[in-house]
């Protein structure tokens, strides 16, 4: 009964009641210890004679509440972003070997040297039946430290239908730039051998090649390494390369395939497509042979994603033990500043206070902390998120984008909860001092 | 308004090791009078008075306020005693030095019941206005004269319009003239509105203003007038 009514309620709304129930303790307590009371006046003017100790402890909560939300976050965005920088990649096929390194190369454009596929193994993906579409990537040159992989207009047009600017490469000297490269249709860049990482002595050597390319188009965003790459015809890069280009002497001159296996120069990775989903799984079947192995990005990652499960799991305990010493000092803190405020306690309830507004007193202001303390967190959390997924995505090209969502609330409710329910403690003690003994301090 | 006699009968209370801090066969102080208390330190003149405030929990005998026998209260109740009929006014203010005057002289309305609050706010703002403490609303304790803030404790301790109001030395820590003035201030608001006072204290001006003077030494009553 109450499954289905609760699994009827929308996501959000779930989200938002599980947040209600994690903070029904301190709305409770709250009820409880305070009705008929006026507690801020005095709780404000603690606060402010106690703001360097206020202040501390805030900033404790707020670190540590920082810290978790930010792993959280940051974990996610990661995820997100890897997952969403493959999403365009349905079926790899390359040269047996690591998954993992021909995924980074294919679909994350590490700098991996991979072995090669020949032009028979190509030409049977390249003419299978259920194949849509067969694109050959080609490494080797870059462009002020930007890839330039060789690639069919096929491939370029899938990663970016339509494009933001411009047109396809349809020409040998025409380029396709990514949404981040500095570059526009109509500039002209000359081609530099080498990865662009700048750390091989190979490119000062060889430096640029005698050729220059026009950049005919510019992709929209894919947020992924994409988006700091250059797209040219594969056919170039090997040319450029002195290797055969995939064509014979008959040739007409059109870009991209079929190409033929006889001057086939070789591809590290081949992104494969077909129409339906179960097609995909039967070309993977049928390609994962002795010659090629065919995968795809989306089980490495999810793989690789279970691993980082697997941390997420023990950064999470490390926060929540985080956020349990920080409590535990706060509370600590609290205690002995109970210590500090016993003889104001002592005044009111010789002046005719009860006990619960004493109790009142210490867990608000012990609860005030900790509220503000955890907002602050949530903000700082937030901030260093951002700028940590800003050096990432300019870092490896993958978009990582992180914000506040419900799991965040969640830790933070919990927490906040339970550092409010902990306050009881200080609370209790305050209500319990001896009134005589804390009037004659 | 009710008024509230005192009557003690047997009263003994002793220190934890089983020490007589204070033994008082019998007491009577009429309702809307006043008493100070006097003797030399360490007597148990501020024993006698916490326990009249139901601060301190007798072992035997009672303390009657009226129809109320403080020893047989809880401290929950005797709790609720205090914030029903007493102001209490200590040797040493114990002011709230983080809230403004008018705050600290209204403090009880915090914990009032809602009814109850503007009433005190508005008693505390007459009893201020009366004892010549000015911009209360604007100025931190911390800014007032010793006598000023004396002043404000007075006005907490009337501001719930009390039957009984003890005091512990309102005087002690205040110049001569400062003391005179309060005196008279005290004893003109409380005799004005018929309530009981109770006051001890060393100062000659102030014992001899009161309408009955007790005497106590070690922990005995050494006279009663």
């Amino acid at each position: 009964m109450f499954e289905t009514w609760w699994y009827a309620l929308p996501i959000v709304v779930q989200d938002g009641l599980v947040a209600a129930a994690l903070l029904t303790p301190i709305a409770v307590t709250g009820v409880a210890c305070l009705w008929g009371y006026r507690v801020m006046p005095l709780v404000v003017g603690l606060l402010r004679k106690h703001l360097s100790t206020s202040l501390t402890f805030t900033l404790l909560i707020a670190c540590s509440v920082a810290i978790s939300i930010g792993l959280i976050a940051q974990e996610r965005g990661l995820r997100e972003g890897t997952a969403r920088a493959a999403d365009k990649f349905d079926l790899i096929v390359a040269a047996p070997g690591s998954e993992i390194t021909a995924m980074l190369a294919a679909v994350y454009l590490q700098p991996t040297a991979l072995p090669l596929i020949d032009g028979n193994i190509y030409q049977q993906i390249e003419n299978h039946p259920l194949v849509e579409l067969a694109a050959p990537l080609a490494f080797g040159d870059s462009w002020e430290g930007r890839r330039i992989v060789g690639t069919t207009a096929a491939f370029v047009s899938h990663m970016s239908t339509p494009l933001a600017a411009g047109y396809v490469f349809s020409q040998m000297n025409e380029a396709v730039v990514g949404a981040n490269v500095p570059l526009n249709v109509g500039d002209v860049i000359a081609p530099t051998h080498g990865d662009g990482d700048g750390d091989g002595a190979e490119e000062d050597t060889y430096n640029t090649h005698d050729f220059s390319y026009v950049i005919s188009g510019k992709m929209t965003r894919t947020g992924s390494p994409w988006d700091d790459a250059i797209m040219v015809s594969v056919e170039t890069v090997w040319d450029i390369h002195a290797m055969p280009i995939g064509h014979g002497p008959e040739w007409d001159g059109s870009l991209g395939g079929p190409f033929d296996p006889a001057y086939f120069s070789g591809t590290p990775a081949v992104l494969v497509r077909a129409e339906a989903l179960w097609a995909n799984y039967s070309l993977q079947s049928e390609f994962y042979t002795a010659q090629t192995m065919a995968f795809f990005p989306g089980n490495v990652l999810a793989q690789l994603h279970a691993l980082m499960g697997d941390i997420r799991q023990v950064m999470q305990v490390l926060a929540i033990t985080t956020q349990v010493l920080v409590a535990v000092a706060v509370l600590t803190g609290l205690s002995m500043l109970s210590r500090i405020l016993a003889k104001r306690m002592a005044l009111l309830r010789a002046l005719g206070a009860p006990r619960r507004f004493i109790f009142g007193v210490t867990w608000s202001f012990a609860t005030i902390l900790t509220v503000v303390g955890a907002t602050v967190g949530i903000v700082l959390g937030m901030l260093a998120t951002q700028v940590l997924s800003r050096v990432l995505t300019a870092q490896t090209g993958i978009l990582i984008e992180t914000g506040v969502r419900w799991p965040e609330v969640h830790l933070v409710a919990s927490f906040v909860s339970t550092v409010a329910l902990l306050s009881h403690f200080p609370a209790y003690l305050a209500s319990k001092r001896n009134l005589l003994d804390d009037l004659r301090i | 308004m009710h008024m509230a006699g005192l009557v003690i009968k047997d009263l003994r209370i002793e220190s934890t090791s089983g020490r007589c801090l204070l033994s008082i066969p019998k007491l009577a102080v009429p309702a809307g009078t006043s008493l100070a208390i006097r003797g030399p330190s360490g007597a148990g003149k501020s024993t006698l008075l916490f326990a009249l405030a139901g601060l301190i929990p007798i072992n035997s005998g009672s303390i009657r306020w009226d129809d109320t026998d403080l020893a047989h209260l809880s401290d929950k109740a005797r709790t609720a005693f205090r914030d029903a009929a007493c102001g209490i006014i200590f040797q040493d203010h114990f002011l709230f030095e983080e809230l403004s005057a008018a705050q600290n002289a209204s403090l009880t309305a915090l914990y009032a019941p809602k009814a109850r609050r503007r009433r005190i706010a508005e008693l505390a703002q007459d009893v201020m206005a009366s004892l010549g403490v000015s911009n209360a609303e604007k100025r931190t304790v911390t800014s007032f004269s010793g006598g000023e803030r004396q002043r404000i404790a007075v006005a907490r301790a009337l501001a719930k319009d009390p039957q009984i109001v003890l005091a512990d030395e309102p005087t002690a820590s205040l110049d001569r003239a400062t003391a005179d003035r309060l005196i008279v201030d005290l004893f003109g608001t409380l005799r004005g509105a018929a309530r009981t006072l109770i006051v001890v204290s060393h100062d000659p001006a102030l014992i001899a203003a009161a309408d009955h003077q007790l005497t106590i030494s070690d922990g005995q009553v050494a006279d009663y007038v």
